[in-house]
Order: C-alpha cells, then sequence, then structure tokens
C-alpha cells in the first residue's frame, strides 16, 4: 500500500495531470488512487517500521550491537564528566574568585585521594604592582583521625574551619563543633561537598609545610581589565599564561595563570577541567570505549549491508519506477530509527551499570550530560551508516538488480 | 542425528569461510582488550588509582572491556542471521528429506560458534603474544600476569561462545522450525 501510494505520488507530481483524471470521459469522476493518513514523512516512517518487524531479529541484533557500543561510551564519559567537575571545584576552592593564581615551579598536582590540589613547591617570591593584593596559601594532604583530607591554608577567619560534607563526615563532626588542628581549636561550619578542610594559614602550616602558592587580585578599578597577568608579570618578573595545560619550566621562578578571558570560546575553568576528563578519555577506560564505538559501527553497516543484499530485486523495482532517490530515504529513517532504539536502549543500560558497578563515580547529572555528548553524534553515524549500503545499491542499474536472485 | 547435524554444518561453514572473516575480527577485538586489560591489571590499576577511586574506575575499565566483547560477538550474530536467510531452501530441502529439527538448529549453530570461537582464540593469542613481545622489547612499562591473560582468555572464550549461542540460537529454531514447503517456496 505505502508502495503504491508513493509510486502515485510519483507519477502525478503536484501542478501536473493525473494521468488517471486525464483518461476519465464526461460524467466520469476521476479516478483516485487513495492516500492513507499523513504526509510523506509518516509514510516513510511506516514502510520503515514494516521492514523492521519483518525483519525484528536483525533489528534487534543491530540495536544490541550500536546499544552496547553506546553503553559504552556513555559510561565512560560520565566517568569523565564526574572528574571535569572535580577539577572544576578544585579550581574554586584555590581562587576564591581571585583572577590570578602564581603558583611554585614544581608546579601543582591533583590528589585523587584528598580530592583538592596540592602544590609541589613553596610559593615564589612576589613583587605586586601598586594597589594590589595577594594571599599566601599553603595546601598539602593531612593525614587526619579520619583519614586523608586536603588541607588548605587560606583567608578563613581565625578561629574557624570551613569543612566539605565528606570531611565534615570523615572527621565526624557537625557544624558548630570544634576541631583541632595544628594545635589550633577551630569552630567548625560546613561548606560544598569535598575531602577538603579550610583553615586560617597559620593552622595548616604545622601540620603541611609551606608548600602553596599566591592568589592575587587587582585593585577594583582593575577588575575588568584583560591584560592582568602581563601586568603582574611586568612588576613580578615572572612569566605568566592563560592556559591551564602550561606547565611551569623546572628550575625555573614558577608562573602566573591568569584566569581571566576565554580561549577558544572556552574559560580557564572550562579548559582546567578539560584536562581532567581528558585523563579519563585517555586512559585505558577511554580506548576501550573507542574501539567498542568503532565495533558498533561496524556492525550497524554490516547490518544494513546485509539488509540491502536481501533486499535487491525490491530496490530494483523501485528504481526502475523511477524511485531510486527515495531508496536513501528508506535507509536513512530506516537508520534512524535503529539508531535512535540503540541510543535510548543504551543510555537506560548505561545508567543502570553505573548505579550498579560504579556509584561513587556517577551522578544523575554527569549522566544526563555524557549522555546529551553521546546523542550529538551519533545523527552523523546513523546518517552514514545508512548512506554506506545504499550508495553501492545506486551504483548498478535497476535491471542489474532485478536480474539477480535475492 | 546430532552429530551428522554438526559435520552437515561443519562442511557448510568450510565453503563460507569469508562470509565468517568479518565476525571473527570483531570477536578478536573485542577478546583481544579483554585479555590485555586482565594481563596488565596491574597497570592498569596504577592507572586507575592516578585517576583517582582506583577500585572504582578498575571495575569500569572490566565492565567496558566485557560490553566491548559483546558488542563483537553481536556481529557474529548478525552474521548468522543472514546466513540463516540465504539458506532458507536448503533447510526447506532438509526438512522435506526428513531430517528433524535438532540436527538441522545444531547444523545451523555451528558457523556462529566457529565464528565465535576462532575471534576469541585469534584475540587472546594476539593479546598474549603481543603483550610478551611488547614487554621483551621494553615497549611496555609492566610485564603482562600470566594469571591475569590466563583468566581473560577464558572469559573471553567462555563470554564469546556463550553469547554467540544465545543471539544465534533464537533464528536457528525459528528456521528450522519453519514448514518444509514454505522454505521451499520462499527462500532463495
Amino acid at each position: 500500500m505505502d508502495r503504491a501510494t508513493i509510486s502515485a505520488d510519483h507519477a502525478a507530481p503536484p501542478g501536473r495531470a493525473d494521468p488517471l483524471g486525464d483518461q476519465a470521459g464526461p460524467g466520469r469522476q476521476p479516478a483516485t488512487v487513495p492516500r492513507p493518513p499523513g504526509g510523506t514523512g509518516g509514510r516513510l516512517l511506516r514502510f520503515a517500521l514494516a521492514n523492521i518487524t519483518r525483519r525484528r531479529e536483525r533489528f534487534v541484533l543491530s540495536t544490541a550491537g550500536i546499544g552496547l557500543a553506546v553503553m559504552a561510551v556513555i559510561v565512560v564519559r560520565t566517568i569523565s564528566v564526574g572528574f571535569a567537575s572535580s577539577g572544576s571545584a578544585s579550581l574554586a576552592d584555590v581562587l576564591h574568585g581571585n583572577p590570578l593564581w602564581v603558583v611554585p615551579a614544581d608546579g601543582v598536582r591533583y590528589d585523587p585521594g584528598a580530592g583538592t590540589l596540592i602544590a609541589k613547591g613553596v610559593p615564589p617570591p612576589l613583587r605586586l604592582p601598586a594597589g594590589w593584593h595577594a594571599q599566601r596559601a599553603v595546601s598539602g594532604v593531612w593525614d587526619s583521625p579520619g583519614g586523608e583530607l586536603g588541607l588548605l591554608g587560606t583567608t578563613v577567619p581565625g578561629g574557624h574551619a570551613v569543612l566539605g560534607s565528606a570531611a565534615a563526615l570523615a572527621l565526624r563532626t557537625q557544624p558548630g563543633r570544634t576541631v583541632t588542628i595544628g594545635g589550633h581549636r577551630l569552630t567548625v561550619s560546613v561548606s560544598g561537598t569535598g575531602k577538603l578542610v579550610s583553615v586560617p594559614v597559620a593552622a595548616a602550616e604545622p601540620v603541611i609545610g609551606t608548600h602553596g602558592w599566591w592568589t592575587v587580585a587587582p585593585p577594583a578599578a582593575d577588575r575588568g581589565r584583560t591584560d592582568l597577568g602581563q601586568l603582574l608579570a611586568r612588576a613580578s618578573g615572572l612569566p605568566w599564561a592563560s592556559d591551564p595545560a602550561r606547565h611551569p619550566a623546572a628550575g625555573g621562578p614558577g608562573l602566573i595563570y591568569d584566569t581571566t578571558g576565554t580561549s577558544a570560546g572556552l574559560t580557564f575553568a572550562q579548559r582546567f577541567s578539560a584536562l581532567f576528563s581528558g585523563r579519563v578519555t585517555s586512559s585505558a577506560l577511554g580506548l576501550v570505549s573507542t574501539v567498542g564505538l568503532i565495533l558498533g559501527f561496524v556492525i550497524a553497516v554490516s547490518s544494513f549491508l546485509a539488509s540491502v543484499q536481501e533486499r535487491r530485486r525490491e530496490f530494483g523495482i523501485m528504481s526502475s519506477i523511477g524511485l531510486a532517490d527515495e531508496v536513501l530515504y528508506f535507509f536513512l529513517v530506516e537508520s534512524g530509527i535503529v539508531f535512535l532504539v540503540a541510543y535510548l536502549a543504551g543510555a537506560l543500560a548505561a545508567g543502570a551499570a553505573l548505579a550498579l558497578v560504579v556509584p561513587g563515580l556517577a551522578s544523575l547529572g554527569s549522566w544526563l550530560q555524557a549522555s546529551g555528548i553521546v546523542a550529538a553524534y551519533l545523527p552523523a553515524m546513523a546518517i552514514i551508516g545508512a548512506l554506506v549500503p545504499v550508495h553501492r545499491l545506486l551504483q548498478q542499474r535497476p535491471v542489474a538488480l532485478l536480474a539477480e536472485t535475492s | 542425528m546430532i552429530t551428522r547435524g554438526l559435520s552437515y554444518g561443519l562442511l557448510s561453514a568450510r565453503r563460507r569461510v569469508r562470509d565468517l572473516i568479518l565476525p571473527v575480527i570483531t570477536t578478536a577485538t573485542g577478546a583481544f582488550l579483554l585479555v590485555q586489560v586482565l594481563s596488565l591489571a596491574g597497570s592498569v590499576r596504577r592507572q586507575a588509582a592516578s585517576l583517582g577511586n582506583g577500585a572504582e574506575v578498575y571495575r569500569a575499565v572490566l565492565l567496558i572491556s566485557v560490553v566491548v566483547l559483546l558488542v563483537g560477538v553481536v556481529e557474529v550474530a548478525v552474521c548468522a542471521t543472514r546466513t540463516i536467510s540465504q539458506r532458507t531452501r536448503e533447510i526447506g530441502v532438509l526438512g522435506a528429506a526428513g531430517v528433524r529439527r535438532a540436527p538441522v538448529v545444531a547444523a545451523l549453530l555451528v558457523e556462529p560458534v566457529l565464528a565465535a570461537l576462532a575471534g576469541a582464540v585469534a584475540g587472546s593469542v594476539i593479546a598474549v603474544v603481543g603483550g610478551a613481545a611488547a614487554s621483551a622489547a621494553g615497549l611496555s612499562s609492566s610485564a603482562p600476569d600470566a594469571a591475569g591473560a590466563a583468566a581473560g582468555v577464558i572469559l573471553a572464550i567462555a563470554v564469546s561462545l556463550i553469547a554467540s549461542l544465545l543471539t544465534s540460537a533464537l533464528p536457528a529454531w525459528r528456521a528450522a522450525s519453519v514448514p518444509p514447503i514454505r522454505s521451499l517456496s520462499s527462500g532463495g
């Protein structure tokens, strides 16, 4: 029915006389081909669904192959997004809203156990332009009674300790209680979710030493300037960079990171987070999932090629009545359905796998974000997956397709 | 009769070796990755630990490796459905000649099982030999763990065989259950 209708549409395009109507004599009603409800898109969709129903097993297998590949990629992307969030949060802990960050020559590292950034040396000597303000911070890993925690000595009001909720849980303390760090008795308040404990510098230094960095702020009048890094570099004699991927020169004086401005549309914090997510995608996890996605795509193309092989005569008939181009649309719609169902199944399976196997590495937000990232490149795969087999088909003349047995 | 079905399936598989190349490659790729991850568990664990939450990241690596192996095995099943579709008339002839369903199913399952087994073994061998060669040449930072490699090989072969049987059994059963007259009139 569908094919007959589509054929009729092409025999009598809009603006041209209906061939059946032309033959109608006086007093006779022109014969019309009954049109099924819905437009061309609806008919293509029904045609594709009919073909899928005819070859249910192949549809299930193609969907399973692509869905498993999608699941693998979403799991890795979710973990990657989670790490990017950790990077973003750790940078926010460091900067406290200041635009410039001066790190020692040995640089800084992220400690996954303590969940915070740790300086690998003492802050470099710093000369500031007039009116500018700098805050020295010390950072390190505190072997606390509740396990390893990040300890940051910074601009916390004297007598107070600001704990992330995970740190408060580890120390079994609550807001309003006191905790003793470095011989200082500090009143606890809780902010954020991490394992970082922020205390005054004087309380932190006896525990973790003097490794740390500077955070620098210009006068309020210069806050909007985009050359803050250059200004501080000129005054201090230190090199500066706006790219977080650049490390201080070994044995050098240290490095100023200018966190203002954007590069290629990305802020400093976004590029800093990308460094974290990049570590996941370039690890064994990322490599294995990429291979999985390639295999899934190979399966999709292989399945479509098999489908084309079985339906050569059908497509030969279509081509011989002028529907050669429409064959591509049929396959595009079928491919779209296969990839859509596979994506939905893969995303749900990934969510279940994350919740069951690695609950500590995923959150609903990161899963949704990762699913969105993967959804962005599936349409391209669906289109290419349909084009490859159809291209091979359209290379042949209709008579050749009709001559061979399916 | 099952033995004869298997023999018939083996003879048929020899005629279709070219069709089995792609499923063997996809299964071998999945098996290779799984054996690599398990044989280099120490190195992968260290990398996972450097990212933080080492135990969970390692579990995720294992999960993804098994999933990728399953993706590879799905191609075996796709190939099996294609073969069954092409052999509909042949199945009809067997049915018309009085061959029962069980030997026909056994004959149809020979190809997917062989493809899965060949892929899993090939991928495992490449992973083990390649890992040992890379370690001997100093290209790998850590030597492969023999126990991990053995576990990987066993897991890869077991998962491939079970998954290929599970995914190919239904199409084979359905094809063997079609009345011979229908298979002979509709099949290619």
